[in-house]
């Protein structure tokens, strides 16, 4: 059932969120101090989303009284599994995101409401961390599944968004199969005097430098890198899958930029190499609208500046779901950003009870 | 080639080798509290679990399941500490000669029943590579990874039987008191620290919500009972932080209790926890719903206990051991307590 006064309510949210990322597009400073949204957002998921009542109850902590984004309780990446984490009428929902498949079942859930909020997030961050000097149209080839072929992915609607927005998109990802000979025909056409940006998953990447030795892409192209390996047998060390896919494509290891991002949120963090000059590979940047503390794993308190935690994100695009959510992986704080240090390592078994993990089949 | 009456009889030398262990367990306890992380108390509670007796009818049920083999090699990489006398009694029933490879992290009982039992084709060793060995079979009790290295160790013509690691469910059904089923399942709980594949961590009650969430309050309290007799003993640093992140996605689908050394969550969408006194409540309409809830992880599950043993049929895998509840940490000595094929 509709219930008008919540959405507008939505909406209006949204309006402030997006005002932090027109800011941002702008050069401005933001518009409003990022505790005040993210206070209000709390207060409105609380009140229509039960099982953020529920955390905060359980916690002792009252909405009303909060006072800065902090003392807001972060709804971990489980929950998206085995509950609603949404504060609209269900038949509203225009997206749902769906984390992948494990062999426990459940998929998390982020059913969207309204998406253009997520996508100006991610065109501004994206296009400031990765191809802010490029001009549009410019030629966008996906290594990934488009998001007609994976409507529920996240990463495919991203990239589907960017490839829109910036030109010529063209996908070498169809049901799992890798068209490598597709893109390799369509990097021969590449105008040399046109930058293109390549969007692909880590996994992918690695998959195609044992098919192709070389794809040489017009001088300063862009690759977008994303994801991990988990679960899978191929897994390659970072560093060196940065040399080896700008070997690939013959482009400046710094325009390697990795992102990272996830389906319960909506706003994503990148490598700052190409946006900031100096910027060590692995320091990840935060827009304005989204922040990352490490927290420690009992307490859930900040740890102490340099330590090491699992991943707080506070995200201000994120209006109709959880405006924080607790990670399973590892980060850092440091100069610039944070540093992305993997999942947190699940207990190691000590009888003979399954871990959580291999019942996931992760370990 | 042995009778079947003669392994019975080499069996029963285990059996009488347990009883003198378990007579003089108070003498292990402070080394086993430090090898296994269990508190003292909770270690004179896991002792009650090593199986002291069993009927002929048991153990000719045992030497049935057990094969046949000129050699068994025992590779003990993770189990309960007193999960060595069933590994021994299976192996000792399919074979003439025994060797056994106990954890390095948790020798103790395995190496004091070899010394009780006195038997000399049983030995200890503590040879890592299972190429090592002579044997024509090698037992692992340990998780998949150390279930792997063993088979891709294994010499060619040498059998592998693996154990792997899994987790006990219980159903309590709407004609259960739930104050007293959650008493019987806090004792299965609390054994080992629920760190045993017998260990129960989702319990599907069925009927209405009410009932569910009884169950599920009773169970906190018996669980805090249990602390102040049994304290848990040692969580690592990543089983806190599993726990707590259980508690916070349960919390928010539904409802925790955090007891001071447990946790028991109320959802209607599994969420297998973390060990370490940690339970998940469902609420089932029916016994179907609840199979169809655990279908995910069948597979995994090596037990079902349940306050009815008719109903508990329309629960368990095929596979899996059945026992009342408060039972559930006692198998007969009559095969493998993992029955999953091999």
């Amino acid at each position: 059932m509709t219930d008008p006064v919540r959405l507008a309510e939505s909406d209006a949210l949204h309006a402030r969120a997006l005002a932090f990322v027109r800011a941002f597009e702008q050069g401005e400073a933001a518009p409003e101090p990022f505790d005040a949204l993210a206070v209000d957002l709390a207060r409105f998921q609380a009140r229509h989303v039960a099982g953020y009542a529920r955390l905060c109850a359980a916690r002792g902590v009252d909405p009303q009284r909060i006072r800065g984004a902090g003392e807001a309780p972060a709804v971990p990446t489980d929950a998206f599994k085995v509950a609603t984490v949404f504060a609209f009428p269900s038949d509203q929902a225009r997206l749902t995101f769906r984390t992948s498949g494990t062999t426990v079942g459940a998929r998390g859930a982020h059913p969207m409401r309204i998406t253009s909020t997520y996508d100006a997030a991610a065109l501004a961050f994206g296009r400031a961390m990765l191809a802010p000097d490029l001009e549009a149209p410019m030629p966008v080839l996906v290594v990934g599944p488009s998001s007609q072929h994976a409507p529920d992915s996240s990463l495919a609607h991203m990239c589907t968004t960017f490839a829109k927005a910036w030109g010529e998109g063209a996908w070498f990802l169809r049901d799992g199969e890798l068209d490598v000979e597709g893109l390799r025909r369509r990097v021969a056409e590449l105008d040399a005097r046109r930058p293109a940006v390549i969007l692909a998953t880590s996994l992918a990447l690695a998959h195609l430098l044992e098919l192709a030795a070389s794809l040489p892409l017009p001088a300063g192209s862009r690759v977008m890198q994303t994801g991990g390996f988990k679960g899978r047998a191929r897994e390659v060390d970072a560093a060196e899958l940065r040399r080896s896919v700008a070997r690939l494509f013959a482009v400046d290891e710094r325009h390697v930029v990795s992102e990272y991002g996830m389906t319960e949120l909506s706003s994503q963090f990148w490598e700052g190499t190409m946006a900031r000059a100096g910027t060590p590979p692995g320091v990840y940047r935060e827009p304005p609208w989204a922040r990352v503390v490490p927290v420690h794993p009992e307490t859930l308190a900040p740890v102490p500046a340099g330590e090491i935690g699992i991943a707080r994100i506070e995200d201000l695009a994120n209006v109709d779901s959880a405006f924080a959510v607790l990670a399973a992986d590892l980060v850092r704080r440091v100069s610039g950003g944070f540093e992305l240090l993997g999942r947190a390592p699940g207990a190691a078994p000590r009888g003979c009870s399954i871990a959580v993990d291999e019942m996931l089949g992760g370990r | 080639m042995r009778t079947v009456d003669e392994r019975v009889r080499e069996v029963r030398r285990l059996l009488e080798a347990a009883r003198r262990v378990y007579e003089q367990r108070h003498e292990l306890v402070p080394s086993l509290a430090r090898t296994t992380g269990l508190s003292p108390q909770g270690v004179l509670l896991g002792f009650e679990s090593l199986e002291r007796d069993a009927t002929d009818a048991q153990l000719r049920a045992l030497v049935e399941s057990a094969g046949d083999a000129a050699h068994v090699h025992v590779i003990l990489s993770a189990n309960v500490f007193v999960g060595a006398l069933r590994a021994l009694a299976l192996a000792r029933a399919a074979a003439p000669r025994v060797t056994i490879r106990p954890s390095s992290r948790d020798p103790i009982l395995t190496e004091a029943l070899v010394a009780a039992a006195g038997d000399p084709a049983v030995r200890v060793t503590s040879e890592r590579d299972p190429r090592a060995s002579d044997a024509d079979r090698l037992d692992v009790y340990g998780g998949a990874a150390a279930i792997a290295r063993v088979r891709a160790a294994a010499r060619p013509g040498v059998s592998v039987r693996a154990h792997g690691p899994g987790l006990g469910v219980a159903f309590v059904t709407r004609a259960a008191d739930p104050v007293h089923a959650a008493r019987l399942l806090a004792g299965d709980v609390v054994a080992f620290d629920q760190r045993g594949c017998l260990s129960p961590r989702v319990v599907l009650v069925e009927g209405d919500a009410a009932h569910a969430e009884s169950f599920a309050g009773a169970l906190h309290t018996s669980l805090e009972e249990w602390a102040a007799r049994v304290p848990r003993g040692t969580l690592g640093q990543e089983e806190r932080a599993e726990a707590r992140r259980w508690q916070e996605s349960l919390a928010f689908a539904g409802r925790a209790w955090s007891g001071s050394q447990h946790a028991v969550g109320l959802g209607d969408r599994l969420l297998v926890p973390p060990t370490g006194r940690h339970v998940q409540v469902l609420q089932v309409a029916a016994a179907l719903r609840a199979s169809e809830l655990l279908a995910p992880i069948a597979g995994a599950i090596v037990t079902v206990g349940c306050d009815d043993p008719e109903q508990v049929r329309q629960v368990a895998p095929l596979h899996a051991r059945m026992a009342m509840l408060g039972q559930m940490q006692r198998p007969a000595l009559d095969g493998p307590v993992d029955r999953r094929p091999i």
